[in-house]
C-alpha cells in the first residue's frame, strides 16, 4: 500500500485557553492524486484546518503528515504545499509572466528553469498568448487561473483551494469548475478544496467531509456520500434542496408482522406515516429521524394519498419548481416539474415512495441499517 | 404500504388540472407602489461623454409583491435603486410612489426602507438593541418592539445572538440582524439591494424562502435587486431584466426562462446554459426539418409556425434537460462517417460533472458542443471519450433566435 499523502491524526484547535474549540480532532487520510472536499457553513473549522495544513496556524495537539512525515513545527514555506485563496493575491502591476516567475524566482531558481516551467504551467492553463498582459487588465476567471498558476509553478506535492471560486461570477465559475476538472485529469494533483457550496466539491472532489462544529461528520466518495447520508446534519446539508427530515417516533400497528417485518408506523405532529416492509431486520420502536427525498415525492390529488398538505411556497428553478408543502407541523421540499408546478396555497396529497426513505437513530442522529425493500 | 408509484397516473391528473390554472399574482388590481418611467442616469463630469448607467428604465412595482430586478453586475440594478431611494436624482424619467410623483421628496420623506449588502450595526448595542432602534426611536411600546424583534429575528435564524454584542457574531450573523434592523420597520416599500450575498450558499437558499414568506404574510412590498437568477425566479412574483441600462424583459420566472426575449436572457438564466446551436430551417412534408449539430432533426410544429413555411437559417435553443442519452452509440458513429445524421446527434463525450443527483455531460462533436443534464445514475454505465447518442425531448420547448441580432424568433 502506498503512502498516503496527507494524514490528520486527532487533529484539535483550541483558541482562548480551550474556551473556543475550532477544529476538534479530525481524523483524515487523503491518498496520492485524490481531491478532497471539506464542506461545511462557515464557522465549521474548514478553514482553521486548512490553516494547520499550510502552516500558517499550530495546532494545539493532534498531528499532520504530509507523505508519512510529521510537519507539525515545519515553517509554512517548507511543506511544500501551495495554498490559493478566494482573494487571489495577484500582483496587478505584473505581468501574467512575472507573477507566474514569482514563487520560483525568490527561491532564486536559475533562469531557463523558470522559463521552461512558466512556459509548462501557462500552457496547461490555456493562458500561453497571454503572457505579456498586465495582471489589471484581467478578468476575473483570468486571476483565478494565474493565481492557480502561481502556485502550480512552484510544483506543490499538494494544493489547497480555499473557496477559490467564491469572488467569481456565475458563468466564469462554471468555466473554472471545468479547467479545474481538466487540471486534476491530467496533472494528477492532490488537492484539499475548501467550500461551503455544495455544488463545488459535489462536482471536483473524488471524496467529500462534511464538517459541523469542528468535526468531520463523514468523510466518504461524493456519490455515496449524496445516496447515503450518514449522518441527519449531512443529509441536511447536501442536496438541492436537501433531503426532508422530520423528527417522529416509530410504533408497531399491532398487525403486518406476518408480512415480514413491517407493520411500523411512523408519527410526527400532524404527520402519519405506514412504513414499507424492511429487508433485513425490523427496527425497535422508539424516536428516529426520517429522511425523505424532495425528488422522490410525488404529487397526486387530495385524498388519493395518506400525506396531505397545503402548498405555501412555489420557487421556479427552470426546469423544475421546488414546494414548501405544510404537512401538520411540518415542511416537506417537493420538487416537481415547472409544467406541473400547482399554486400557492392549494391543497394537495403526497405520495411517499418507499424507496426514498431513510432512518436516522433519533439519539445518535447516525443512519440506521433501515433499508426499505423496493415492491414488485 | 398504500402509497405507492401506483398513484403516478393520479399525480398527473392533479397535475395537469394544476396546470391550466393561473396562479393569483399579488398585487393585481391595485394600484402599483411604485412606478418609474423613462429614468435616465449618466454618471461623470462631461455627461455628454459618460457612458449610461441607465437609459429609459421603465416598470411597475405591484403593492404586496415582490418585484425583482435581476441583471449583471454593472447593469444598473443599484443606480435605479437609489433612484427610486431618493438618494440620486435621474436625468431625465419619473420615479412615482404610490401614484405621487416622488421628484422633490427627500429620502426620508419616501416611507422607503432601502437594505444594503453591508451595514454597519452599532458595536455597543446587543443584536436586540441594533434590530429594535429604529422602533424605539420611533417610540413604539415597549411589548410591541418585542414582538416585532421576535418574529423577524425567528424569520432570519438569529435568536441566538440577541443577547450577543456584533463582535461576537459571525460575519453572517451580523448580516442578518442588520437585515433585521430593517426588516422590523414597516415602511411602503422595501428597496434591497443583494441582501444575501455575502452569506453562505446554504443559509442564502433557506433565508430567501424567508423572506418571501415574511413579505407575503405581512403583505409588504418588496422591490430587490440581485445578479443570481436562481435567486431571483425561487423568490420573484415578477422579474424585470435589466443589462446595460435598460430593461430587457419583465416577466413571470417561468415565463423568463420558457420564453427569454433574446439569445442573452436564454444564456444568463438558467444552469448548466442553455445549448444554442446554429441551424437552418427547410420547410417540408409536415412541419419540415432542420439541420443542427450535424444532424437531421424534425421540426417541432411551433418553430414551423414561427418560420412561416420559409428556410431560414436561425440560431436553435435546447435546455440541457431537454436532450437526453440514447443507446452509446460504439465505435465511430455512422451518422458523423456519412456526413450527416438522423434524428440523433453523436459526439464524443468530453466531460462530467456530478452535481449530486444530477450530471452535466459535455457532448462534443465538430458541429457543436452540447450540455446535458442526466440523473448521476445513467452516468455510471458512461466513460469520458466514449460516443454517446443524444436526442432532443419535450421539442415543443425548443426556442429559436434570430443568428444575427439575437432576438426571439417566438415572440410576436
Amino acid at each position: 500500500m502506498t503512502t498516503p499523502k496527507l494524514e490528520l491524526v486527532s487533529l484539535c484547535k483550541e483558541y482562548d485557553g480551550g474556551d473556543v474549540v475550532a477544529v476538534d480532532g479530525i481524523d483524515l487520510t487523503v491518498a496520492p492524486g485524490e481531491t478532497i472536499a471539506l464542506l461545511g457553513p462557515s464557522g465549521c473549522g474548514k478553514s482553521t484546518t486548512l490553516n494547520m495544513i499550510v502552516g500558517l496556524e499550530d495546532p494545539s495537539s493532534g498531528d499532520i503528515r504530509i507523505d508519512g512525515q510529521s510537519v507539525v513545527g515545519v515553517p509554512a514555506g517548507r511543506r511544500n504545499v501551495g495554498l490559493v485563496f478566494q482573494d487571489y493575491a495577484v500582483f496587478t502591476s505584473m505581468t501574467v509572466r512575472g507573477n507566474l516567475a514569482f514563487g520560483l524566482e525568490v527561491r532564486k531558481t536559475p533562469r531557463a528553469a523558470i522559463d521552461r516551467a512558466v512556459a509548462e504551467v501557462a500552457e496547461l492553463l490555456g493562458m500561453s498568448d497571454r503572457l505579456d498582459a498586465r495582471a489589471r487588465d484581467l478578468g476575473g476567471s483570468e486571476l483565478q487561473r494565474v493565481a492557480i498558476g502561481r502556485t502550480l509553478v512552484t510544483r506543490p506535492s499538494i494544493l489547497l483551494l480555499d473557496e477559490p471560486l467564491s469572488n467569481l461570477e456565475t458563468a466564469a465559475r462554471l468555466a473554472m469548475r471545468q479547467e479545474l476538472r481538466r487540471l486534476q485529469h491530467e496533472i494528477g494533483l492532490t488537492i484539499i478544496y475548501v467550500t461551503h457550496d455544495q455544488v463545488e466539491a459535489l462536482s471536483l472532489a473524488d471524496r467529500i467531509a462534511v464538517m459541523h462544529a469542528g468535526r468531520i461528520l463523514q468523510a466518504e466518495r461524493t456519490q455515496v456520500i449524496c445516496e447515503q447520508p450518514g449522518h441527519v446534519l449531512v443529509a441536511g446539508f447536501l442536496g438541492s434542496p436537501p433531503m426532508n427530515l422530520v423528527r417522529g417516533s416509530l410504533r408497531g400497528t399491532g398487525h403486518g408482522e406476518a408480512e415480514g417485518g413491517g407493520g411500523m408506523c411512523f408519527r410526527a405532529p400532524g404527520f402519519v406515516l405506514p412504513m414499507p416492509e424492511t429487508a433485513g431486520q425490523g427496527l425497535p420502536e422508539g424516536t428516529y429521524t426520517l429522511g425523505i427525498r424532495a425528488e422522490t415525492l410525488r404529487l397526486t390529488r387530495v385524498g388519493d394519498a395518506g400525506v396531505t398538505g397545503r402548498v405555501a411556497l412555489v420557487e421556479p428553478r427552470g426546469a423544475d419548481s421546488v414546494l414548501s408543502v405544510v404537512v401538520g407541523s411540518e415542511v416537506l421540499k417537493v420538487v416537481t416539474p415547472a409544467t406541473e408546478a400547482p399554486c400557492e396555497g392549494q391543497e394537495v396529497g403526497l405520495c411517499v415512495p418507499a424507496e426514498a426513505l431513510c432512518l436516522f437513530d433519533g439519539d445518535t442522529n447516525r443512519r440506521t441499517a433501515f433499508c426499505p425493500r423496493e415492491r414488485a | 404500504m398504500t402509497m405507492t408509484a401506483a398513484h403516478m397516473t393520479a399525480a398527473h391528473a392533479a397535475a395537469d388540472a394544476a396546470m391550466g390554472a393561473e396562479c393569483a399574482m399579488p398585487g393585481a388590481g391595485l394600484s402599483p407602489a411604485l412606478t418609474v418611467d423613462g429614468l435616465c442616469k449618466r454618471f461623470g463630469a462631461n455627461a455628454a461623454l459618460a457612458k449610461a448607467a441607465l437609459d429609459g428604465v421603465g416598470f411597475s412595482v405591484p403593492q404586496g409583491a415582490l418585484t425583482v430586478i435581476l441583471g449583471p453586475a454593472g447593469a444598473g440594478k443599484t443606480t435605479t435603486l437609489r433612484m427610486v431611494a431618493g438618494l440620486d436624482t435621474p436625468d431625465a424619467g419619473t420615479v412615482a410612489l404610490a401614484g405621487r410623483d416622488a421628484a422633490g421628496l427627500e429620502p426620508r420623506e419616501r416611507d422607503i426602507a432601502m437594505i444594503f449588502d453591508n451595514l454597519a450595526l452599532y458595536p455597543d448595542k446587543t443584536g436586540f438593541q441594533n434590530i429594535a432602534n429604529p422602533l424605539v426611536i420611533r417610540r413604539m411600546a415597549k411589548d410591541e418592539i418585542e414582538t416585532r424583534v421576535a418574529e423577524v429575528a425567528a424569520t432570519l435564524q438569529i435568536t441566538h445572538v440577541l443577547h450577543r454584542l456584533p463582535k461576537t457574531m459571525s460575519g453572517g450573523e451580523r448580516q442578518r440582524v442588520a437585515l433585521g434592523r430593517a426588516l422590523v420597520r414597516t415602511p411602503a416599500l422595501f428597496l434591497l439591494d443583494e441582501p444575501l450575498s455575502s452569506l453562505d450558499a446554504k443559509l442564502r437558499i433557506e433565508l430567501r424562502a424567508e423572506l418571501k414568506r415574511l413579505q407575503r404574510e405581512r403583505g409588504c412590498t418588496f422591490l430587490m435587486a440581485t445578479p443570481d437568477f436562481n435567486e431571483a425566479m425561487a423568490i420573484g412574483d415578477t422579474v424585470v431584466l435589466l443589462r446595460q441600462g435598460r430593461v430587457v424583459q419583465v416577466d413571470a420566472p417561468q415565463r423568463l426562462y420558457d420564453a427569454p426575449v433574446d439569445r442573452e436572457a436564454a444564456l444568463f438564466v438558467g444552469s448548466p446554459q442553455i445549448n444554442l446551436l446554429e441551424a437552418a430551417y427547410v420547410p417540408g412534408e409536415g412541419d419540415g426539418h432542420m439541420v443542427a449539430a450535424g444532424t437531421r432533426l424534425a421540426a417541432p410544429a411551433h418553430l414551423a409556425k414561427a418560420f412561416g413555411g420559409g428556410a431560414q437559417r436561425f440560431e436553435l435553443g435546447i435546455r440541457p434537460e431537454n436532450l437526453r442519452v440514447t443507446e452509446p452509440a460504439s465505435g465511430l458513429a455512422s451518422g458523423l462517417a456519412s456526413g450527416l445524421a438522423s434524428g440523433s446527434i453523436t459526439g464524443e463525450l468530453t466531460d462530467i460533472e456530478a452535481l449530486g443527483l444530477k450530471s452535466v455531460l459535455t457532448v462534443t462533436n465538430p458541429a457543436a458542443r452540447l450540455r446535458v443534464l442526466v440523473d448521476s445514475a445513467e452516468v455510471r454505465t458512461l466513460r469520458l471519450g466514449q460516443q454517446v447518442g443524444l436526442e432532443a425531448v419535450n421539442t415543443p420547448r425548443m426556442l429559436a433566435f434570430d443568428p444575427d441580432g439575437g432576438r426571439s424568433l417566438l415572440h410576436g
